[in-house]
């Protein structure tokens, strides 16, 4: 597979673990920009043997997210001295209700991504703890507890 | 809403890129270069183990073997080892022939060196020797033998009248292989001849003396003369006395041992490369023991603090 194809099979998936992610479109445009310039920089390292592509390009992904959510940090602190940040208005997917996006925003950037690797990508336990660096255990763990979290979520908003 | 139906409803829903993002990934993708062939690491492996495998093979098994050379050049004993024991007995003989007229008086001394497989067959190696002189009518002037675990030596001097010397080497060549031998001869004809005129003139001068009248000082004189006639008959008779008997020294001993010690196996080579190979891992084992384990608890350190930092700005 070349690295065309490869970006063109995928590129809706990586998108769609960004969006998640960030919670942030304009963030997640940008970011999938920048994967896909680093993944072709790292592409001769991908070796077919230990992963699927969609895994090495979301792994590409979580490393340019964790920089972004790092000088995000940075920049908010100096910036919340001046003003309060603006609340976004932003939706996760087509076809959510209102309450699930509501409850989908309350999640914090953790649990997103762990529902969005295992959800919405329907990545297996495996493929998801080796991006996010943990144990298969760990994963389903942090899986069941996002999910319980928007389950009450919904209850709330019912 | 349970946990099923909020899993469907969020497996139903459809993210998709918008164009501008599609088409900045597609220039961005238009930009990578044609796929070069791959040489992974795993794969140069597979090439290259078999391959410094088989040299390594070739060096150990192709190795001059020079262990078992020195011990072939230790073992070598002096003289050829002869299997054939008619060969090494036509031999002694024909080294011990040595031609003894019969009219001519000679002393006759041989060494005789011999190898036996056992140190049992040193002890009957002197039981025979003993049997051969006696039985050509000679006698053993002298018997020496030591036994230490598996190895013997014996040393014996022998005393076999000079007519049956050759066949007595030729029996005695037959205990063993024929490892040194010496023959040394010696004429004692002129010195005999010697002694005889001596005693021819001091009888004349006996034989005058007794035609003069008889005094003290003639009778002393006489007497004087006699005895020395005396001593120089009894030292003639001595000396035809040796020399109708041959001196052999016969010396038996078994093969050193340091042959049987370095006698390698074909798979000796492998042996020793094996056992500095394990010495080697003891020493980096001993020296990186410690080392690795230090990098391994500051790699699982760092591994923490990173996984902490990173939940804390998941957090949001």
């Amino acid at each position: 597979m070349t690295f065309q194809q490869a970006a063109e099979a995928h590129l809706d998936d990586v998108y769609g673990y960004l969006a998640w992610f960030t919670s942030d479109r304009f963030a997640a445009e940008d970011l999938t920009a920048v994967t896909f310039e680093r993944a072709l920089r790292l592409w001769h390292r991908f070796d077919p043997d230990r992963g699927s592509v969609r895994t090495w390009l979301c792994q590409v992904a979580r490393t340019v997210a964790l920089d972004h959510f790092r000088s995000e940090r940075r920049r908010t602190r100096r910036e919340e001295l001046a003003a309060p940040p603006e609340a976004i208005d932003f939706r996760f997917a087509e076809g959510l209700s209102p309450d699930l996006e509501m409850a989908l925003a309350r999640l914090t950037a953790g649990e997103r991504e762990v529902v969005a690797l295992r959800v919405l990508l329907d990545l297996d336990a495996g493929a998801a703890a080796r991006i996010l660096g943990i144990s298969a255990t760990n994963c389903t763990t942090r899986l069941n507890r996002a999910l319980k979290k928007l389950e009450e979520a919904l209850h709330v908003a019912a | 809403m349970s946990q099923r139906d909020l899993v469907a409803e969020l497996r139903a829903a459809h993210v998709e890129a918008p164009p501008e993002v599609r088409e900045r990934v597609r220039l961005v993708a238009a930009g990578a270069p044609a796929p070069p062939r791959r040489f992974t690491w795993r794969r140069s492996l597979v090439v290259l183990v078999p391959v410094a495998a088989a040299i390594a093979a070739t060096i150990v098994f192709t190795r001059p073997a020079e262990h078992q050379q020195t011990a072939l050049e230790f073992g070598r004993p002096p003289v050829t080892l002869a299997p054939n024991v008619g060969a090494a007995t036509d031999r002694a003989a024909k080294a011990f022939a040595v031609p003894s007229p019969k009219n001519r008086v000679q002393t006759y001394d041989a060494t005789l060196s011999l190898r036996v497989e056992r140190a049992h067959d040193v002890s009957d190696g002197v039981k025979r020797a003993l049997r051969i002189t006696t039985s050509l009518g000679g006698y053993s002037q002298s018997v020496h033998a030591e036994t230490h675990g598996s190895s013997a030596v014996a040393d014996l001097k022998l005393r076999i009248p000079r007519s049956r010397i050759q066949k007595a080497m030729a029996e005695l060549a037959q205990i063993g292989t024929i490892t040194d031998e010496n023959v040394s001869t010696v004429d004692q004809t002129a010195l005999l001849n010697n002694t005889d005129r001596e005693i021819a003139r001091l009888q004349k001068q006996v034989a005058a003396l007794r035609t003069q009248p008889r005094s003290d000082e003639n009778d002393r004189r006489i007497a004087a003369l006699v005895t020395r006639i005396e001593r120089l008959q009894r030292g003639e008779a001595t000396t035809r006395r040796n020399a109708h008997y041959a001196t052999v020294s016969l010396h038996l001993e078994t093969p050193p041992v340091i042959v049987a010690q370095h006698k390698h196996g074909p798979l000796h080579g492998v042996g020793v490369a094996l056992t500095w190979l394990g010495i080697g891992v003891v020493y980096a084992l001993a020296i990186g023991a410690p080392g690795a384990v230090l990098l391994v608890l500051l790699w699982l350190g760092i591994r923490v603090v990173r996984r902490r930092r990173e939940n804390a700005l998941l957090q949001i």
